[in-house]
């Protein structure tokens, strides 16, 4: 992998801690442009950038991975930011097919569950914060079609938002992958949702919905 | 020769100082003419009284007088001499005329009385060519100049019938009879009634070219015209009215001088005495006169004849009912007789008043309002408000229309030809501006007319230094807001740089460490690094909130729209959002928006206890419209410490106005419109 943040302490600390669990960093990069060069030369699996890096400071790390999906298409792409934003993650989902994750830069301090959301990033999944999904779900509305779900249904919207397959949900939820199913066609009917083929489809189609009204 | 270069002859000889020294001939012919005149109206004056002679004497000597000192001052000027002959020929038929009533006859009183009769329908076409010649000599044009010899060459035809047989003898009431005896003169007689209405084409023919070059004259001109026609109509209006009420012809007589005095006034001094006041009070007071006349006469034997009562009793009321109306008709009056002798031009008062009417509005529109009021006042073609210094001067307003944005001229420069004319404005001893005046060519502006403006200016100067101080305040408001806005981007910037990465960096070094003491089986000290990454973690999530509160890294990422979707996704009341945007807006322009928003959101959260707040943002023609309205409990006011005073104050910098609708009980509607210029 390769880890692109212009801040030094940072990269540098993140790239000897994924060490340490167990990925293999091959590259540092200071920003977007150093990133693409690399990943043209040496291809990884998956790439960790910080969102927001020199000259612009506003959404370099976005246009990178925009640049790599065009010639690399299977490098996994997970974006760090100070702040997670709803149109940047409904963005992610739109322009990226699949694997593809969007994180707080806070989730790197849980080193384990955030090995786990780069090793999903880098099979071809996606990942949403669960910040920003919690932020969608409690939302304020005038009239709240959310009320018609029950709490677990509620818990299935949110994990689905977050991109979570309905295998990682079977597990997050322990129940069995027939049960998750069913919770998901209930959320999909009560919401009058077209269930997406793809995966990042779905959480595009719940974030979509979060976000009207 | 057109009324065009009339007029331009008029502007280049109007000097009141002798165009030329008169040379010692010119001086004795000059005194020779004045002697002859005045020994011949003043022995003919002492030759005994009749009325009927007395016009000529008057007519001899006012026009004499006038004429010569026309020509003295003056001595190529035509009209001048046309004076001079006017007088000079009434005053050898004065004499004529007197010495041959004398009972006993005189000796020679027979050809001597002669020489009073027949030359009059000389003298009366040479009274009317000097009409039509007022003011410089000369005819309006060749046709008229036609019109003028065939009118001589009427009265030549009856002077001579006149001289050669007494067709006009009967009502002069010489002693002695005509002095030829050519035969025919019975056939002279039955014609002469044919040739008599001449003398009324005549005066038709005078009155017609005089109104025209009324009509025709600009400028200088025209001035010099309204003297003519005030006086002519002064005298005409006294010979009606006193043959009228009094039965005698004597006020007119008495007001024939008037006529050769305002035409040499007109002549040498218009440019000192403005004609235009005394026509105006004429017409009020003439006004009035008839007015209370017919209205004493209506009570007195109106009133009189209905009702028995005293004459005192009608008296009395006569005088109250005048007492009452005297006053609003008198205005009436003055306003009626404004309108007549200025046209739409204001008075003084109305001006200053207009302006001080216009004080109230928004300071663009105040100086295009100060230059219709100065155009209005003077009668200008075209009015242009300069600000600025000395030696450099924009134009920032204007009538009839802004000027186009030109380049700084300096104050010497802006005087465009004779008709342009120039007042610096300057106030507290620095020239802040200057206003140009230009008027028709040849038209001067009259003393009234420059105090009239000087009174302008001097307000201009107040509000040029006045509106410079808001313009000023503004610009500071706006560098402050400004500069608030880039110090607040300028501390999101550090911290996200700085402190913030520091502590995420931190979490992930505890991070590494709780995995650490997990592996090496210490889980007392894997739950306390926990604990202290909780707070950690608390820690930089308040520190994210409050760099977001200090600017939103959206607005700069996504726009407007995308930051405005941000407020309603995490405002604490249910939003609805509508956004009309086309185009790209200025970035402060964006800013101030999102501000006022997030202000409104706020405020709506915390003390409306609403159930929705509409958001509508929208593009329209005179800016980017913010509107946030809520149905909450209503009775939000500026300066009530909800924060609607920081937000008027932030977008009165900005130059756009906060308008609060917010009834107790009625809900909260704010709306502003943002300048995109």
């Amino acid at each position: 992998m390769i880890v692109a943040d212009d801040a030094v302490l940072f990269r540098e600390g993140m790239a000897r801690i994924l060490t340490e669990v167990g990925f293999e960093v091959t590259g540092l990069a200071r920003n977007g442009a150093e990133l693409v060069g690399q990943v043209r030369r040496d291809a990884p699996d998956v790439v960790i950038t910080d969102l927001r890096m020199p000259p612009s400071f506003a959404d370099e790390g976005i246009e990178a991975a925009a640049a790599i999906r065009s010639f690399a298409p299977n490098v996994g792409l997970m974006l760090l930011s100070q702040y997670v934003e709803v149109h940047h993650a409904l963005r992610l989902m739109e322009e990226f097919d699949g694997a593809v994750g969007y994180l707080l830069k806070d989730r790197v301090s849980d080193l384990s569950s955030f090995a786990v959301d780069v090793r999903r990033v880098a099979a071809g999944h996606v990942v949403i914060d669960q910040e920003l999904v919690s932020r969608l779900v409690s939302r304020r509305r005038e009239r709240d079609p959310l009320a018609e779900l029950s709490d677990r249904e509620r818990q299935v919207l949110a994990l689905m938002a977050q991109g979570l397959t309905n295998a990682a949900l079977s597990e997050e939820l322990v129940v069995s992958l027939k049960t998750v199913e069913g919770y998901i066609r209930n959320v999909f009917t009560k919401l009058g949702l077209q269930p997406g083929e793809r995966e990042h489809r779905r959480v595009l189609a719940v974030l979509q919905f979060l976000r009207q009204q | 020769m057109s009324a065009l270069s009339v007029a331009t002859e008029a502007t280049e000889a109007y000097a009141e100082a002798p165009s030329e020294p008169p040379s010692a001939a010119a001086e004795a012919g000059l005194v020779m003419v004045a002697l002859l005149v005045a020994l011949l109206v003043g022995y003919g004056w002492s030759l005994g009284f009749h009325l009927d002679n007395v016009h000529n004497g008057l007519i001899a000597a006012s026009f004499s007088v006038m004429g010569l000192y026309v020509v003295r001052m003056r001595p190529r000027h035509r009209e001048g001499w046309l004076l001079v002959a006017v007088g000079v020929v009434h005053a050898v038929m004065f004499f004529g005329r007197q010495y041959g009533r004398v009972a006993g006859p005189l000796p020679a009183a027979s050809w001597i009385g002669w020489v009073g009769v027949w030359p009059l329908p000389l003298a009366i076409a040479l009274f009317g060519w000097t009409f039509m010649a007022f003011p410089h000599g000369r005819m309006l044009s060749p046709r008229w100049h036609h019109a003028g010899l065939g009118m001589f060459a009427v009265a030549a035809l009856m002077a001579t019938t006149s001289a050669l047989w007494p067709v006009d003898y009967d009502r002069v009431g010489l002693v002695s009879s005509h002095p030829l005896e050519v035969p025919g003169s019975q056939v002279a007689a039955r014609l002469w009634p044919y040739l008599l209405p001449s003398y009324a084409l005549f005066q038709v023919l005078w009155t017609a070219a005089v109104v025209v070059r009324l009509r025709l004259a600009r400028g200088d001109e025209a001035h010099q015209m309204r003297w003519l026609v005030y006086a002519t109509v002064m005298a005409t209006v006294l010979l009606a009215t006193g043959l009228a009420v009094f039965r005698t012809a004597v006020p007119g007589l008495l007001a024939l001088p008037l006529i050769p005095v305002a035409a040499g006034i007109a002549i040498l001094k218009y440019r000192l005495y403005d004609i235009d006041p005394v026509v105006n009070k004429t017409l009020v007071i003439g006004f009035l006169v008839l007015v209370i006349t017919i209205g004493y006469v209506a009570i007195v034997f109106g009133v009189g004849a209905l009702i028995p009562v005293g004459t005192g009793w009608l008296s009395l009321l006569t005088t109250a009912v005048v007492a009452v109306a005297f006053e609003p008709l008198r205005r009436r009056a003055q306003h009626v007789a404004d309108r007549l002798v200025y046209g739409q031009r204001a008075t003084p008062y109305e001006a200053l008043s207009r302006l001080s009417a216009q004080l109230d509005e928004t300071p663009e529109e105040l100086l295009d309002g100060i230059a219709a009021t100065v155009a209005n006042a003077v009668g200008a073609t075209e009015v242009v408000v300069w600000v600025g210094e000395v030696a450099r001067l924009t134009p920032h307003a204007g009538w009839p229309g802004r000027p186009d944005p030109a380049e700084p001229s300096r104050l010497g420069d802006l005087d465009r030809g004779t008709h342009s004319h120039t007042l610096p404005i300057v106030y507290r001893g620095t020239v802040r501006g200057a206003i140009t005046v230009c008027k028709l060519v040849g038209e001067a502006l009259t003393p009234a007319e420059e105090r009239l403006l000087a009174d302008l200016v001097a307000q201009t100067g107040l509000v040029i230094a006045q509106q410079q101080q808001a313009q000023e305040l503004r610009a500071a408001a706006r560098r402050l807001v400004t500069a608030q806005d880039a110090a607040r981007r300028r501390i999101e910037r550090d911290l996200h740089d700085g402190a913030q990465e520091r502590l995420v960096t931190m979490g992930l070094e505890l991070g590494s460490l709780e995995e650490q003491a997990k592996a090496t089986g210490e889980p007392e000290l894997a739950a306390r690094v926990r604990a202290v990454r909780a707070q950690l973690l608390e820690a930089t999530a308040e520190l994210r909130e409050f760099a977001r509160g200090l600017h939103p890294m959206v607005l700069t990422q996504a726009g407007l729209e995308a930051a405005l979707g941000m407020l309603a996704d995490r405002s604490a009341i249910p939003v609805r959002l509508t956004v009309a945007l086309a185009g790209q807006l200025p970035r402060e322009v964006e800013a101030t928006a999102y501000y006022v928003a997030s202000e409104a959101l706020t405020n709506a959260a915390r003390h409306s206890g609403a159930e929705v707040v509409t958001v509508e943002v929208a593009k329209v023609a005179e800016g980017l419209q913010v509107r946030v309205s809520d149905d909450g409990c209503g009775g939000a006011r500026q300066g009530d410490g909800s924060g609607l005073q920081g937000l008027a104050d932030r977008l009165a910098a900005v130059g756009a106005t906060l308008t609060i609708d917010s009834p107790a009980g009625g809900g909260t509607r704010i709306r502003t419109v943002l300048p995109c210029a």
